[in-house]
């Protein structure tokens, strides 16, 4: 009888948690879904069209996804605070070229049609990797970390 | 994930992609073959066949419902190429359904996906929402089931599979309009510490963070984003007299100074504390928690970009690693487009000073790992046809004890493609380098790529 009226309470709990919570969910319409034009090749400047707005839901300017060579090595920020924005142009499968876990191939061979794209390990890194670790494993750790080291495991037992 | 339950789960996905109302299907197949003449063996000839597959279905019953897939599958067709000795290998990398809210950009997924909206970048079996709130704030949570990694070593497999059971992360943050964002954010990976294990070890494969991350932009010309992340999990304690570990796993800030239209200049700091920054891995001879080490970098960077479609970049950074030694980088690249960016070329250049760096060889406690890089290349694009070239030389000091005296490393890559229609695009790219390992490396890949649907974005 005690566990019943404990369970009731608890129901009841949590339904006025979930009332309360949607009616704190914001009111505003969501960010959307897909870019209304085509944009060119090359890095995009949001700012040159969106010159005086504030993006939706993220409440920052536009100026902030400029894709500026800053904002492209600084990306993760963006990506961490404001994933709908980034989805109004990118499908998820733009990041799995390099952000994909496990993959094939390093991302520079993936893309070696697009030199303009600044992917990682360009050149023969299997050389250079030696230094580059050396310097700073930590910077190794975001991606291969926890992932995307099938080819590392052969050698770093 | 068991083999079964990969398959079960796709053959679930991929029947669910029929109620789609647009589904889009892309996909690369990539035929690549190369041969290594490696000094003292027989010359090597690889060709491994990949083929990358993608699927949206959106509008999946209602307009808010949409299923994406993506994975990928490889065979090597003579040698295999890679260094387990494997020669197939394949990867589900993600496959979740989604519900978009119409309101406060509120989202909820199931299924593999990747998370970054906590103190770390995880991929996960499971379920994750976010949705904005009243008065600019925000919140997200995951929780699911790692993904797991294969170890070498049986024992830390069995380790790693009994600490690493589930995953949970959580981020609250408050933004006021074009002025700042904060963010607290909780990641906990595991819930079995190592100390529980039935045979004690000094890998810990659980990690319990929590992340502080701010933006602040008082005026359009300045911004300043970063993050610290604190490690807030229970460690044993230290033994007497033994250095105690820092609790601040990492310290990232980036501020940016825009002087003008055409010029920018940005700064950074961070900082890595290993003990509290790594989690136990199955690559323990490269993250080794039990170090003690730590990293510090700082640095700059300017940058140029003049509205004739020109821009120019020069960077600096030193890098002290403390059981290592310094280190000082620095860089240049300049960036041309004409023709309304149908012609793009680009020089760069990188230095990086390493001339007192310690440990590298126990007979030679000091030795150089300095080196030079240059780069140039140049992309075009007329009608239905691609053209690419990219060369790049590394020129290393004399001494380095990982190149056996080969003190020049270059590559070169030049690739061709044709845009058959809008949906298919065939290319080819021909490498040829000259490295420590391979005197003679050439290397040819073909690729096909197609897209098929309503997609209307994705990585152009």
């Amino acid at each position: 009888m005690a566990r019943k009226t404990v369970l009731q309470f608890l129901a009841l709990v949590l339904g006025l948690g979930v009332l309360m919570a949607c009616g704190l969910v914001s009111p505003e319409t969501s960010f959307a879904r897909t870019h209304p034009d085509g944009l060119g090749a090359g890095r995009p400047i949001c700012s040159e069209c969106h010159s005086n707005d504030v993006a939706k839901g993220s409440l920052k300017a536009y100026a902030t996804f400029d894709h500026t060579p800053t904002f492209v090595k600084e990306h993760r920020f963006q990506a961490n605070q404001d994933p709908n924005t980034c989805a109004a142009c990118h499908a998820p499968s733009f990041c799995v070229d390099c952000h994909g876990g496990k993959v094939p191939m390093k991302p520079a061979t993936r893309l070696a049609d697009r030199p303009d794209r600044d992917t990682p390990h360009r050149g023969d890194y299997l050389t250079l990797h030696k230094i580059e670790g050396r310097l700073d494993p930590s910077s190794c750790y975001r991606c291969h970390g926890r992932a995307n080291n099938d080819q590392c495991r052969a050698c770093h037992r | 994930m068991k083999r079964r339950t990969y398959v079960a789960l796709l053959a679930t996905l991929m029947s669910a992609t029929a109620w789609g109302q647009e589904v889009s299907l892309y996909g690369t197949t990539m035929a690549e073959m190369w041969k290594q003449n490696i000094p003292g063996s027989d010359q090597t000839t690889y060709t491994p066949a990949t083929q990358y597959l993608g699927i949206d279905a959106n509008k999946l019953g209602s307009d808010n419902l949409s299923l994406h897939l993506f994975g990928w599958g490889r065979a090597d067709l003579s040698d295999a190429s890679s260094f387990d000795g494997s020669k197939s290998g394949g990867y589900l990398n993600y496959g979740y359904l989604q519900y978009r809210f119409d309101q406060a950009n509120a989202e909820i997924k199931a299924g593999r996906f990747t998370v970054n909206q906590s103190t770390g970048f995880e991929q996960v079996d499971g379920v994750s929402a976010r949705t904005d709130l009243r008065g600019g704030f925000t919140i997200s949570a995951f929780g699911g089931r790692p993904v797991f990694f294969k170890t070498v070593d049986p024992a830390a497999q069995s380790d790693y599979n009994f600490q690493h059971d589930f995953i949970f992360g959580t981020r609250l943050a408050w933004r006021l309009p074009q002025v700042t964002e904060i963010g607290v954010s909780y990641l906990e990976d595991g819930t079995k510490p190592a100390q529980d294990l039935p045979h004690p070890s000094l890998v810990d494969y659980t990690r319990r963070q929590l992340g502080l991350d701010l933006l602040l932009t008082p005026s359009s010309a300045f911004d300043l984003r970063g993050r610290t992340v604190f490690d807030v999990a229970n460690h044993p304690d230290v033994a007497p007299g033994a250095p105690k570990h820092s609790d601040i796993a990492e310290h990232d800030y980036t501020v940016t100074w825009r002087l003008g239209s055409q010029v920018s200049v940005t700064g950074n700091y961070a900082e890595r504390n290993y003990f509290a920054y790594f989690a136990g891995t199955n690559l323990p001879s490269l993250f080794k928690q039990d170090d003690n080490d730590m990293f510090r970098g700082w640095g700059g960077k300017v940058t140029w970009t003049t509205e004739a479609n020109f821009q120019a970049v020069a960077d600096y950074r030193h890098m002290h690693r403390e059981t290592f030694g310094d280190a000082n980088a620095a860089g240049g690249e300049m960036r041309w487009s004409f023709n309304e960016k149908a012609v793009l070329f680009g020089v760069g250049g990188r230095w990086v000073n390493a001339v007192d760096t310690k440990f590298v060889d126990p007979t030679q406690p000091y030795l150089s790992l300095s080196y030079k890089e240059a780069r140039i290349w140049t992309l075009v694009t007329k009608g239905r046809f691609t053209a690419s070239l990219d060369g790049i030389l590394q020129h290393y000091d004399s001494g380095n004890p990982y190149l056996a005296d080969f003190r020049n490393v270059y590559e070169v890559v030049g690739s061709l493609g044709f845009q058959a229609s809008t949906n298919v695009k065939v290319s080819g790219d021909v490498s040829y380098g000259s490295n420590p390992v391979a005197k003679h490396e050439t290397r040819g890949l073909l690729k096909a790529e197609y897209r098929f649907g309503f997609a209307k974005k994705g990585g152009q």
